[in-house]
């Protein structure tokens, strides 16, 4: 039943209104209810009439409100709802065909797709048919001809997911005419993109039914349209579907583990659908990205791929086991040139060769032995890039695995019993891949090899020195090359490592090799990874079937060929989506059809909003009635101050809406707090907005500020909430994090912010605190889409022996409010070969719910339970204190674990028993006897310095 | 609900303590007292004590012809002198007497069996007889009688309100509302017994000043009769004026039997109300003389 925008679920309960008028009258006869009271000298009253025995009557307002009540309660009964699209869409009754896009285009706004889908129901009988057809073509598609109830037809809209390739309308219509349904209306729900056939669609659907159209275009840019990297960096194409304004977001390029490794701006100009976002990153950290990313933004489209055939050779370097000296090795040179251009393996030369290379570099090894260079020879046939550098070795005894034959000798330049002078490079020959490449006039070779002079070595020489010996020469094996550079690769024989034409000489000989020993046309690739609906990547269906090489090109992804990376004899080959996509949204829909607006396909259940509506009357009148009874004598005493009260605790509220809870301190302007934490060491947390979260955490860190006061020289004053966005980060050490269930993403501003912040040294503390949870391992993947962009390292799990168990106090485990829950920290913090900064990680990230351990009242006593009860929670402190600690000293502590042994070393300490090794300084815990302080009586002994742990502020 | 005699009791005898003693006055009017304890002498009495000879001065109306008759000598019938009296007390049982308007405050009930225990208490150190009326046993000296009209006091559902055997003082506790033509009927028989009585009329603040405002719905305690007002604000001066008639007819009623209306508010001291009862005892016993 329909009244102008709102329908009735339930009219007949509209009738109940024809009582309000009794109601009325009752209301209004009734007097209010007496007081009681006890009185034995009623007896003299007998006989006296009372003057006025009329009863009082009951006020107007109380009246109305009670009237009010009644009748919200009634319409609320009836099921309002209210649904501004209602009038049009009911025209028609009969049959109602719901089409959902769920192509690849509708994935940015799919929930407000499906939303609109759903709020339909609410608008059709309950008997109405009720049929549904999806777009996009899959193997079992919905038969729209099969009829659902109101109730499945909502669960069958509320599982639909965007897919990752596009609606086929063409198909989707005969198959809608292939079912015989006749609709009565139609509803259809599309992103308004064209699809190929969208509009003639159209036109087909209003020729059949009436047709409500709801079109949710994405909002912002929402898909990568094209990527081209080049050696300063990358550039993606963006396309979007609204071009009424100005808009720049955000691009992210990410590595294989999801790490964000760089962050690009796009923009867009007004009126303009496309854009692009330029990436100006070394092409080194660009080398390892893997993905691009739209920041925020949902759907197949807002990833772009990026695989190997469009990014780089494979380079693999013959190291013949590590030296000594590894930055004075030949091949450390070769490694650092091609790093950013290039995926290098190394190993021995039979371990390369299983891996296939596009390309392989020998650095002066004169002898292959002979099963290898048969391998070699044959890998080099079918098409590989063999790079040789000279050497001594190669000079005393060369092989057969050259361009020109040797002579058994190296020529050197410029030394005291020679004639010539060193040499410089000359021009590079017209027909050289060299050729283009600036000379640069600082590089002189001093040794080299020399080569038999052969016929035609004018043709296989690509560089030569002044005096035309020739410097780099190559000749063809097979569908391979053969390079030979005379010189060393590294210094010693020349300056040419040392000059940046070494990067694209290199670089040209691999690419001049072209050593891609498989077509790129050939093999067939399988489906490795495959992206879904909403971006992600996934294992592929059982749908998902291999591609030939050749079909790539062109490509428009589908069921049997989703978007995704391809596994093949040639590394992996990606499918995108929206390659060379240009949107074009749909403006003019068929006349027949009616284009609901935002507010028209939505509908508003009142029926709640009422009935508590209601609610709230009768607990008024309740108070009301008791008042007039003389029921509250004190609160009609009291009203007047407990009305004023409740004015300024509501006034309090607004005026300070989070801080002010439980903490009554004078608001403090940004710029005290600013200087408070600046002027004295302070920790931080996020305000996360959510009141229990944050006063727990407030909780927690005022405790631990206050423990680590008590029991360390380090004095920590009272923590400070920040706002990620506005807050000054850079103060504080530690910032805890504790993030709420279901938290909305952060803003790419704070996730700029928070990379800036744990950039430039700072420790970000993150607590999902669902360590309750079932199960050992640590549930993250809430953090996924909070913090998608933020620029984490990898993660590890702390060992045993990080320094985090002993930087104050010795600790087994990271206790928090739940017990044997893991730590995770970046995972270069921890392997002592490659340290950043002071090895001090600047994630951490568990879900043992600290803070909530830490939380103690002024006494000290704990506010919440811990697993294990009081120790435990004193285990929760000292990892606390361990955490500041370890942030604010760095490595230093774990510096001092050693310095036993550097003292052994230098011999000047007491022997230490039992000084563990440097590399294993684990294995075997420290015993419990506090090593701490025998530590500091070895230093205090030896040194006066100022102990850096006491004095951390100095 | 009835407070238990022991509490009643310790309050009656604090109070007694700080009240004055009867005595002083009682022996001044000794002479003049009449009542029923005999004093093992001739005097004013109803009980025969001796025949002794006529005497010049005795009336000739005291001459026991009877007796005189037997012989030549004028006999006098003596009796015995009879200066102890008799004193009786009543608590009103209605449960609309042992009630108080405010949760904090006594009872009536329990006010006037204190004040009335108290005053009980310094006659029978006197050496009246002291007893409960209506409870099937007499007055009587001593300690003991007094131990028993605590007990019996205390459980005023079972005393009655009946003349007692034999004459003496009656001191009558209750709120008389009910219309004094009903008290009139009530207590005609008693003082036909009792030509001397108190009626203590003990009343709640509540009940005085009718502090009732808006619609209210009153209970006569101890009744189902209820009554609803709907402005009880608007009877107060009609309240007023009906308890002053409700006052004025019960001390006409006294008057009229030979007795005392006295009235004491629960909202007062104890000791007041023990010192005015006590004033009354006194003035009884002048009152006694007068009529002698």
């Amino acid at each position: 039943m329909i009244f102008g925008p709102f329908l009735f679920l339930a009219p007949w309960a509209l009738l109940g209104l024809i009582a309000l008028p009794v109601i009325w009258w009752l209301l209004r006869a009734t007097p209010p209810m007496p007081k009681e009271a006890d009185l034995p000298s009623l007896r003299l009253l007998d006989g006296v009439e009372p003057r006025e025995e009329t009863p009082a009557q009951t006020p107007w307002w109380v009246l109305l409100l009670r009237l009010a009540a009644a009748a919200l309660a009634m319409i609320g009964l009836a099921g309002p709802i209210y649904a501004p699209g209602a009038e049009t869409r009911d025209a028609n009754q009969g049959a109602l065909l719901i089409i959902v896009d769920d192509g690849w285009q509708s994935a940015p706004r799919f929930s407000a797709l499906i939303d609109a889908a759903r709020s339909s129901l609410d608008t059709v009988d309950r008997d109405t048919p009720l049929h549904l057809l999806t777009t996009a073509p899959r193997s079992l598609p919905f038969d729209p001809a099969t009829r659902a109830s109101r109730q499945d037809m909502g669960q069958r809209l509320a599982g639909l997911e965007p897919l990752s390739w596009a609606a086929d309308h063409a198909s989707a219509l005969s198959r809608l005419e292939a079912s015989g349904l006749k609709p009565g209306r139609i509803l259809w729900v599309t992103s308004g993109l064209e699809t190929g056939q969208t509009q003639s669609f159209a036109e087909a659907l209003v020729k059949l039914a009436p047709l409500s159209i709801y079109a949710a275009p994405p909002r912002s840019a929402f898909a990568i349209t094209g990527l081209t990297a080049d050696a300063k960096g990358a550039l993606a194409t963006l396309a979007r579907a609204n071009t009424k304004t100005e808009a720049s977001l955000y691009v992210s390029a990410l590595s294989g583990d999801g790490t964000a490794i760089a962050t690009a701006q796009a923009r867009f100009d007004e009126g303009s659908l496309t854009g692009g976002a330029r990436f100006d990153v070394p092409p080194t950290a660009l080398a390892r990205a893997e993905r691009f990313r739209i920041t925020g933004a949902q759907g197949a489209s807002a990833v772009w791929l990026w695989d190997s055939a469009a990014r780089r050779q494979r380079v693999s370097l013959v190291s013949e086991g590590e030296t000594a000296q590894p930055l004075l090795s030949d091949l450390h040179y070769v490694r650092r040139a091609l790093a950013p251009f290039s995926l290098i393996d190394e190993g021995t030369l039979a371990d390369v060769l299983t891996a296939e290379p596009d390309a392989i570099v020998l650095t002066d090894i004169g002898q292959i032995p002979e099963a290898d260079a048969e391998a070699l020879t044959a890998w080099v046939n079918a098409g590989g890039a063999l790079i040789r550098f000279a050497g001594p070795r190669l000079a005393a005894q060369g092989d057969n695995l050259t361009p020109v034959p040797l002579r058994r000798a190296s020529r050197a330049l410029g030394g005291a019993l020679a004639w010539d002078e060193p040499q410089k490079l000359a021009p590079f020959a017209q027909s050289s891949p060299f050729f283009g490449l600036t000379v640069p006039q600082d590089v002189t070779v001093r040794q080299q090899v020399l080569a038999s002079p052969v016929p035609d070595i004018d043709r296989k020489t690509w560089a030569r020195l002044q005096d035309g010996s020739p410097l780099v020469t190559a000749a063809p094996l097979g569908a391979g090359t053969l390079i030979l550079y005379h010189v060393t690769a590294g210094p010693d024989w020349s300056d040419l490592a040392y000059s940046g034409i070494f990067v694209d000489m290199l670089r040209r000989s691999i690419a001049a090799g072209q050593g891609q020993r498989i077509d790129n046309a050939d093999g067939l690739y399988a489906p490795g990874l495959v992206l879904n609906g909403y971006g992600l990547l996934e294992a592929p269906s059982d749908i998902a079937a291999p591609l030939k090489a050749t079909e790539f090109a062109g490509l428009a992804p589908s069921e049997a060929h989703p978007p995704g990376l391809y596994q093949g004899p040639g590394g992996t080959r990606a499918l995108n989506v929206a390659e060379a996509y240009m949107p074009a949204p749909i403006t003019n829909w068929p006349a027949g059809a009616t284009l609901l607006g935002e507010a028209e396909a939505r509908t508003f259940p009142l029926a709640g909003l009422l009935l508590a509506l209601a609610l709230v009357l009768i607990a008024m009148d309740l108070f009301v009635a008791l008042g007039t009874a003389g029921r509250l004598p004190a609160l009609r005493r009291y009203a007047g101050r407990a009305a004023a009260a409740l004015v300024l605790i509501g006034l309090a509220g607004f005026a300070f809406p989070v801080d002010a809870i439980g903490q009554p301190q004078v608001p403090q302007s940004a710029e005290d707090r600013a200087l408070e934490a600046a002027l004295t060491l302070r920790l931080g947390y996020v305000m996360t907005g959510d009141d229990e979260t944050d006063t727990r955490v407030r909780e927690g860190m005022s405790t631990l500020s206050l423990t680590i006061a008590q029991r360390t020289s380090v004095t920590t004053e009272a923590p400070h909430g920040l706002n990620i966005e506005t807050s000054p980060l850079e103060l504080y050490p530690l910032i805890y994090f504790a993030v709420p269930e279901n938290a909305a993403p952060l803003s790419s501003a704070a996730i700029a912010r928070l990379n800036a912040y744990i950039r430039t040294g700072g420790a970000l503390v993150i607590d999902t605190r669902n360590g309750s949870s079932l199960g050992v391992e640590s549930d993250f993947s809430g953090l996924k889409t909070l913090l998608e962009g933020l620029d984490a390292p990898a993660l590890a799990p702390v060992p045993g022996d990080h320094v985090l168990a002993r930087s104050f106090y010795l600790l087994d485990a990271f206790q928090g409010r739940y017990a044997n829950r893991r730590l995770w920290i970046e995972a270069s913090t921890i392997t002592p070969g490659e340290r950043r900064g002071d090895g001090v990680s600047g994630l951490f990230v568990g879900d043992a719910d600290w803070v909530s351990a830490w939380a103690g009242d002024e006494r000290g006593r704990g506010l919440y339970s811990v697993d294990g009860g009081k120790q435990a929670r004193e285990y929760a402190l000292r990892f606390g204190i361990n955490l500041v600690m370890h942030v604010l000293t760095g490595n230093y502590k774990e510096d001092q674990v050693h310095l036993p042994i550097l003292l052994e070393r230098l011999g000047e300490a007491p022997p230490v028993d039992n000084a563990p090794g440097l590399q294993d300084n684990t294995p075997d815990a420290p015993p419990e006897e506090a090593p701490e302080q025998s530590l500091r009586d070895i230093l205090d002994g030896l040194q006066n310095r100022p102990d850096p742990e006491n004095e951390p502020n100095e | 609900m009835t407070t238990p005699r022991d509490t009643l009791r310790n309050e009656a005898e604090a109070l007694a303590r700080r009240l004055p003693r009867l005595s002083a006055q009682t022996r001044a009017s000794e002479a003049v007292h009449l009542g029923s304890a005999g004093r093992k002498r001739a005097g004013t009495g109803e009980d025969f004590w001796e025949y002794r000879r006529y005497a010049q001065e005795d009336d000739v109306s005291r001459i026991d012809w009877r007796r005189s008759a037997r012989g030549d000598t004028l006999f006098v019938r003596e009796t015995e002198l009879e200066t102890a009296r008799s004193f009786y007390i009543y608590a009103d049982p209605h449960a609309g007497f042992n009630w108080s308007g405010h949760a904090g405050r006594i009872t009536k009930a329990d006010r006037a069996r204190i004040i009335m225990m108290a005053i009980a208490n310094l006659l029978s150190r006197e050496g009246e007889r002291v007893g409960v009326l209506g409870s099937g046993e007499g007055a009587a000296f001593g300690k003991r009688a007094l131990e028993r009209l605590y007990t019996q006091i205390a459980t005023p559902a079972r005393n009655l309100l009946i003349a007692p055997k034999h004459s003496g003082s009656v001191i009558i506790a209750s709120d008389f509302y009910d219309a004094p033509e009903t008290w009139q009927a009530r207590l005609a028989p008693i003082a036909a017994r009792c030509r001397s009585g108190i009626l203590l009329a003990v009343s709640d603040p509540v009940e005085e000043d009718f502090p009732f405002k808006g619609r209210t719905r009153f209970t006569r305690t101890g009744t189902p009769f209820q009554r609803i007002l709907g402005r009880a604000e608007t009877l107060q001066a009609d309240y007023a004026l009906k308890l002053a008639e409700n006052r004025a007819g019960m001390a006409a009623l006294a008057t009229h039997l030979g007795w005392r209306f006295i009235t004491h508010s629960s909202g007062d001291t104890a000791l007041n109300g023990g010192a005015l009862l006590r004033q009354s005892v006194l003035e009884l016993g002048l009152k006694a003389g007068l009529h002698k």
